[in-house]
């Protein structure tokens, strides 16, 4: 059965990536796997890197690599505000790698309870998550 | 007086300097239009996190409730970190050296109050220039001053809230081209940490009719988590979108400078380029001048 769509408006700050109208919208918030329909009750969550996908039917899904970033989802609309979204074939491997090994040694280095410490857990988060994305 | 080839030639090279400066003010002019997008681009973000975080404040019972460290200022202040927004490449008439300098002259400013800054630059051109002087960089970020991506400005700014977080410094100051137009770029001061209520909320809308509909939005709504946890996270993405602002506006303002100082280098070099060809016109008048006056001399000497 479809479902009703409403508009999804995918923000970055290089700007948009996704403006459309869709079924379904598919993330992960701070608190668990969050998945919003039309007419979902208003909502503000903070996201965590993970895989976002956009259901333009139950068959045609767009997905994103999705960095941290803020779900708002007032009047029937949803805007999605992340510092990242990579479509998945985008994605360079090598690079994130290097990133993710760089953020470990960052984390080895770093003093427990420390703002680096708390960095370099965050960023070993993303570019886990982005290369989970990629497989 | 040079001869006629001597001229001719350095005619020639001059015509070749002037083919080089028109493409390189014409590469320019391309990339500051895409430059122009990019700072365009950024808009309807940085005012989504924005509305976004006057919801979270409110809804928080205001942002002074939230007890982050990037608000909070340090007791007292020893060290400043200075961040120095350059580009890579030179060929843009003052561009680079107008921020060294303004920066350079803060750090005197920061040492009569007996602060120690710290510094921190971004472009080739301001890394290599402190270090020429002797100043220690406590970062230095190069190779992304032609197209900055939004995780440049997110490692800066890491660096730098780390920093201040930590402790190693008491406040962070950045100097920068902020991009007036194609023509214009102003060195701006901006003060990154800590960060203020102003900074943050901003000036309350105006009109009246978009406070009533953010209330109204606000009615009912479901945080997750809790909205001061929200806010705790939204603050340093200020710190994120200052620096990269302050990147592509730096990049759009250099490509600007070069498209100037590339069309008045075209400029002169027709000036010159007019004044050798008269130039080379007198010496081929002055040889011919010559030739007739031996041709006549030759006669009379016949006669």
């Amino acid at each position: 059965m479809a479902h009703t769509k409403f508009p999804v408006e995918v923000l970055t700050p290089e700007g948009e990536v996704f403006n459309e109208e869709v079924e379904m919208l598919s993330t992960h918030t701070a608190l668990g796997s969050i998945g919003i329909l039309a007419n979902h009750e208003p909502v503000l969550a903070l996201l965590e890197p993970t895989e976002l996908r956009l259901y333009r039917s139950e068959s045609e899904i767009v997905r994103f690599a999705q960095a941290e970033g803020y779900l708002q989802f007032t009047e029937n609309r949803a805007l999605v505000l992340v510092e990242e979204a990579i479509a998945p074939d985008q994605l360079d491997r090598a690079t994130l790698e290097t990133r993710l090994r760089d953020a470990r040694s960052s984390l080895e280095q770093a003093q427990e309870g420390s703002e680096r410490q708390a960095r370099a857990r965050r960023d070993i988060r993303r570019y886990e998550a982005f290369l989970a994305v990629g497989q | 007086m040079a001869s006629q080839r001597d001229v001719k030639s350095k005619i020639g090279s001059v015509k070749n300097i002037q083919k080089i400066t028109r493409a390189m003010e014409m590469v320019a002019a391309a990339r500051l239009r895409r430059a122009e997008q990019r700072i365009a681009a950024l808009r309807p973000y940085a005012n989504a996190i924005r509305r976004m975080t006057r919801q979270a404040a409110q809804a928080a019972g205001g942002a002074e409730s939230a007890r982050v460290p990037l608000l909070a200022e340090h007791e007292s202040e020893s060290a400043v970190a200075v961040l120095l927004v350059t580009g890579d490449r030179g060929l843009a008439g003052a561009f680079n050296s107008q921020v060294i300098r303004a920066g350079v002259r803060m750090a005197g400013e920061l040492g009569q109050e007996g602060l120690r800054s710290s510094w921190y630059a971004t472009g080739r051109r301001g890394v290599s220039s402190l270090s020429f002087r002797g100043y220690e960089l406590e970062g230095s970020y190069v190779g992304f001053s032609d197209r900055p991506s939004y995780a440049d400005a997110r490692t800066i700014a890491d660096d730098l809230m780390t920093a201040y977080v930590d402790g190693r410094v008491d406040r962070v100051e950045m100097v920068y081209n902020a991009y007036i137009s194609p023509l214009r770029q102003t060195v701006t001061h901006e003060r990154l940490l800590p960060l203020t209520k102003a900074t943050i909320v901003g000036e309350e809308p105006s009109d009246g009719e978009e406070v009533e509909e953010e209330t109204r939005s606000h009615a009912a709504v479901e945080y997750e988590p809790d909205p001061e946890q929200i806010l705790r996270r939204l603050l340093p993405d200020y710190v994120e979108i200052s620096v990269y602002r302050a990147l592509v506006e730096s990049t759009a303002g250099f490509f600007g400078a070069q498209m100037t100082a590339m069309r008045s280098a075209s400029d002169n070099a027709g000036e010159i380029i007019t004044e050798l060809t008269l130039q080379m016109n007198r010496a081929r008048q002055a040889e011919i001048t010559q030739e007739i006056m031996e041709v006549v001399a030759g006669a009379e000497g016949l006669r």
